[in-house]
């Protein structure tokens, strides 16, 4: 903008420097900014028939794929997929549960391999809104995700007419998203918090700057292997870089008191804390059946005792990674292709998958 | 995850105790959860978090599904009114959680506002507005970032150039007059 046109809100920290997740932390896991459109003119997914979905998925897929700057990504529709695949895709946060409900007239268009994890553009076309816009990126990557999101958007701007009011922003089918839509959310992975009980002060501190926290699995879900999401609650009444620099903020102060939660513990010796990190590397050892949800509880453990020196022999592991593969979709997806995996047989897997991805080359003498 | 109390039924509320050595889980289904004697449903859902806080006497998450569709439980309908372009009524609005289209934030703008305000804290919308937008909106844009500047270089004590936005602001808002006038 020029003189006549001064700036508004500019973030301050938009170029800061990513931080990764296979860098030397891992605390923060993954980013996701994600931002809800509707088309005007046609009634909300919240009571919308299926004539008026159907009608809204083709104009969303011309309108998308009528630009040469979109051949990269894929349309699919939910009632096309099997499903063990729209599972997947679930369980790797690209589509919502919602997704799988009433599939009818309901698709998705998706950059990036969905069999890789991390870096993932998807747009979910008919869940509440007409128009969900969201990015993943692995680590800590507000300002980034952000902006491949508002390239999308940019992209069906330039034909389609979004539904906006001047006081309410941009118009949602929930109240909650009004104003910019923009939710940015976190995983974070907090053991060392966890394990010095400074669980209730985190959760009470962010609950008072009106961020959501929730278990991995967001909606719905319990807190395992000490995964937890975080999310901004508001969205109306700010820039969007106000509050992309705000969940930034936030971020590298989780970042900093994990560390500093770390380090206290790398000092100072705590018998139970090791304790249940022997443990759990024994549990992993030796279990011949292990839940997904034990996995993380477990593998959690085992990631802070080498991060706090406890557990030395074994290498360091990508965690974040890891959730992908184990993870009951993903393995129904690689080893159930002939044969039918019941829910044990998937234990066994999984029990397995970690002994060699992990433990394997361990030394016993610890 | 079938609760813990009655065993049968879908849990749908999941508490975590953590204790110095423990971490607990206890998973509750709405049933049991109404049928709890501890509190009454209404104190449930008035304050969960404070009554859960003190009974295990530790913060604790709870993430309930439900939790969006209970902003419009304040709602008392008395007027029943529907949507002239969706046809939705404010009973069912109350009932899903959502609203129906676009222009029901116009029709029920009244009913909408404290809610709105009670979620996000304010009534009006900052940062990006659609391209297609027609000239005041955009306008009325213009002049809302403009004051927030104001606001920031006033704080600043940068009175110079909070002096030309001032004028800057003052242009844009006889502009918008004119323009509203002429239509």
């Amino acid at each position: 903008m020029n003189e006549k046109n001064p700036t508004i809100y500019k973030s301050k920290s938009r170029r800061a420097k990513a931080i990764s997740a296979t860098g030397d932390d891992q605390i923060i896991l993954t980013t996701r900014a994600r931002i809800a459109r509707n088309i005007a003119g046609f009634r909300f997914g919240s009571i919308n028939n299926e004539t008026e979905r159907k009608e809204i998925l083709n104009l969303v897929k011309n309108t998308f794929f009528s630009s040469s700057r979109n051949k990269g990504y894929s349309f699919y529709t939910m009632n096309k997929l099997p499903k063990t695949q729209r599972k997947l895709l679930v369980e790797r946060h690209l589509i919502s549960y919602e997704m799988t409900l009433k599939l009818s007239g309901k698709g998705f268009i998706l950059r990036g391999d969905s069999k890789e994890m991390g870096k993932a553009i998807s747009i979910m076309i008919n869940e509440e809104d007409h128009l969900r816009i969201q990015s993943i990126i692995p680590g800590l990557n507000i300002y980034r995700s952000f902006n491949e999101v508002i390239k999308v958007e940019k992209e069906l701007e330039k034909k389609l007419n979004f539904s906006y009011d001047k006081n309410f922003g941009y118009l949602t089918a929930c109240p909650t998203n009004l104003g910019t839509s923009l939710r940015i959310s976190v995983i974070v992975h907090l053991p060392a918090i966890v394990v010095s009980s400074k669980v209730e002060d985190f959760i009470k501190k962010l609950s008072k700057i009106n961020c959501t926290i929730r278990g991995y699995f967001g909606e719905n879900s319990e807190v395992i292997g000490n995964l937890f999401q975080i999310a901004n609650q508001v969205s109306l009444g700010k820039y969007e870089d106000q509050i992309m620099d705000e969940m930034n903020a936030i971020c590298l102060n989780i970042i900093d008191e994990e560390k500093s939660a770390k380090e206290f513990l790398r000092k100072n010796k705590h018998e139970n804390v090791e304790d249940s990190i022997f443990r759990s590397y024994g549990m992993l050892k030796y279990a011949k059946m292990l839940s997904f949800g034990e996995s993380l509880e477990l593998l959690s453990m085992l990631h802070l005792g080498l991060d706090i020196n406890v557990i030395k022999n074994i290498k360091s592991f990508d965690f974040y990674n890891l959730i992908g593969i184990l993870g009951d979709s993903n393995i129904l997806a690689s080893y159930g292709k002939n044969i039918k995996l019941k829910s044990e047989d998937i234990d066994k897997i999984r029990a397995s998958l970690i002994r060699e991805r992990i433990l394997k080359g361990f030394d016993e003498n610890v | 995850m079938i609760c813990d109390f009655c065993k049968s039924n879908e849990a749908s509320i999941h508490l975590i105790k953590v204790t110095k050595n423990n971490v607990e889980k206890i998973h509750l289904c709405m049933d049991c959860v109404k049928n709890y004697s501890f509190f009454s449903t209404e104190d449930f859902f008035n304050d969960l978090t404070k009554i859960l806080s003190k009974f295990f006497e530790i913060d604790i998450k709870i993430s309930s599904k439900d939790e969006s569709d209970k902003i419009f439980e304040s709602v008392s309908v008395n007027d029943n009114k529907k949507c002239s372009f969706c046809n939705i009524d404010l009973n069912t609005i109350k009932s899903i959680g959502r609203v129906g289209c676009a222009n029901c934030y116009n029709e029920f703008r009244e009913v909408l506002n404290p809610i709105v305000k009670t979620i996000h804290g304010n009534l009006e919308h900052k940062g990006k507005v659609p391209v297609k937008s027609s000239n005041d909106i955009k306008i009325e844009k213009e002049i809302r970032d403009l004051k927030y500047q104001l606001k920031e270089e006033v704080i600043v004590e940068n009175f110079e150039v909070a002096a030309k936005l001032r004028d800057t602001i003052k242009k844009l808002q006889k502009k918008l007059y004119i323009g509203k006038n002429a239509n």
